[in-house]
């Protein structure tokens, strides 16, 4: 009976059958459905799943929470607006939502290096509030346990390169650089270290 | 760039580290490359996987913020498959000026009269209130959670639905999470038991009517044996009556 983070991946790529209509579903991927439909209750429910996750994402990128509360509510309304678009064979809906929301925050972040250069805050660490959904915290806490230790297996290089990129919102040539390292090998790393996060998460997207 | 250039950009493509006109040259490929096509999307699952690290409480009023909006934004029809579309074309200069007449109009309602103001402040009061009950029940799950001697025990519910313990010895606490599938009626209501061997089960928490999601902070659980979750009347019962889970705890 004991869980320990590896019971829970199969909820995260595969839609939950629905027993109970859209607006009762806790599964993402039910949920964008109705959202595509126009179904705003449902929407409200995805919100509630998802927001701490996408605002979360954000704000780690950015740094700066009112700029993150900004991208995010235009991360969640393009999630509205685009919801028919979502197409299940290309992965999770999860993954589709937080696509946006990393796209958007790079590319935020990007703008402005381009007006004026990103002043880096240090304690970026210890930016992260917790989440007020505690019911979800349990399993969250199982998977970020598991993202921890997927995270571990890669090699200082390829951690370094994955992380730098994605949580910093770092292009690999900024990457190679910070990292005093051939852009070949940047790109090479955060393609194998990937694989192996892929590998370790037990990823998998059917074609 | 040739088409092997392109083809090793994949990981900094999943990773959005990539400039514009590197992201639409992979793109472009993507089109040629079915296989590419799969591989790409398991790489960024795996990547977006990432942000599982990352929850952090948004402000409570961008909930409210972001349902305004979506009543106001028009959805797109499905897309002409054929290529990775995560919707960047969209019009959000136009829908922020929109936002900020509807703050506008807010700002001009309250004006109206000293008496919306002081029901604004008692509401915000309440508001804050709620917040830093809410800041300290998440610290003490927070607590519970990060304890290096957690277990977690897990349960089918009756019905569907499961009930989730994770609870320390050296925080003398858990974190127990009910998800019941089944419909509770709104005159009735889940409730949490904890049962100590042959002893008589001892009522935890009862659950508001109609509700069938929530987590609570029960103390006092790693002694127990046995935490279960039935269905009662609104308000609870003194014993369980229709038992739909048993979490064993041993």
């Amino acid at each position: 009976m004991t869980e320990r983070g590896n019971a829970r991946r199969p909820d995260h790529l595969s839609a939950v059958p629905d027993k109970s209509g859209p607006d009762q579903a806790t599964d993402p991927g039910t949920l964008l459905k109705a959202v595509a439909r126009g179904d705003e209750t449902a929407f409200g429910r995805l919100y509630d799943l998802i927001a701490a996750r996408v605002y979360g994402l954000i704000r780690r990128v950015l740094r700066d929470p009112a700029q993150a509360e900004e991208v995010a509510q235009e991360v969640l309304v393009e999630v509205w607006r685009t919801a028919a678009r979502f197409d299940a064979a290309r992965g999770s809906a999860t993954a589709w939502i937080f696509t946006i929301a990393h796209r958007r925050a790079v590319d935020r972040v990007r703008a402005e290096q381009a007006s004026t250069d990103r002043t880096l805050k240090v304690g970026a660490a210890s930016i992260d509030t917790p989440y007020d959904e505690v019911a979800d915290e349990v399993a969250g806490r199982l998977e970020r346990q598991q993202v921890r230790r997927c995270l571990d297996g890669l090699t200082p290089l390829q951690q370094q390169a994955v992380t730098l990129a994605y949580y910093q919102g770092h292009s690999y040539r900024e990457v190679a650089d910070l990292l005093q390292t051939p852009l070949p090998t940047v790109k090479t790393r955060m393609r194998d270290g990937l694989i192996r996060l892929r590998d370790c998460l037990g990823v998998e997207v059917k074609a | 760039m040739t088409t092997t250039d392109i083809h090793a950009l994949i990981g900094a493509y999943a990773l959005d580290a990539v400039d514009d006109l590197e992201r639409a040259a992979f793109e472009r490929h993507l089109r040629d490359c079915s296989s590419c096509l799969t591989d790409v999307s398991e790489l960024r699952e795996a990547a977006t996987r990432l942000a599982d690290n990352t929850w952090s409480a948004p402000p409570p009023r961008m909930r409210a913020d972001v349902m305004a909006a979506i009543g106001r934004t028009r959805q797109l029809p499905p897309a002409d498959t054929g290529n990775l579309r995560t919707g960047r074309e969209a019009p959000t200069v136009r829908w922020r000026a929109r936002v900020a007449a509807y703050a506008a109009a807010l700002v001009l309602a309250a004006g109206t009269g000293a008496t919306v103001y002081a029901v604004q402040e008692q509401r915000v009061r309440e508001q804050s209130i709620t917040a830093a009950e809410a800041r300290q029940r998440e610290a003490r799950t927070q607590a519970v959670l990060a304890a290096p001697d957690l277990r977690v025990h897990t349960a089918p519910m009756t019905g569907g639905g499961r009930v989730t313990v994770a609870s320390s010895a050296a925080q003398g606490a858990a974190v127990v999470s009910v998800r019941a599938d089944t419909v509770v009626g709104p005159d009735q209501a889940l409730q949490l038991w904890t049962i100590r061997g042959t002893e008589k089960p001892v009522s935890a928490e009862v659950l508001a009517a109609g509700r069938q999601q929530a987590a609570y902070v029960v103390d006092g659980i790693p002694d127990h044996d046995v935490v279960a979750v039935s269905l009662e009347p609104a308000g609870g019962s003194a014993q369980p009556t229709n038992v739909l889970a048993k979490v064993v705890l041993a």
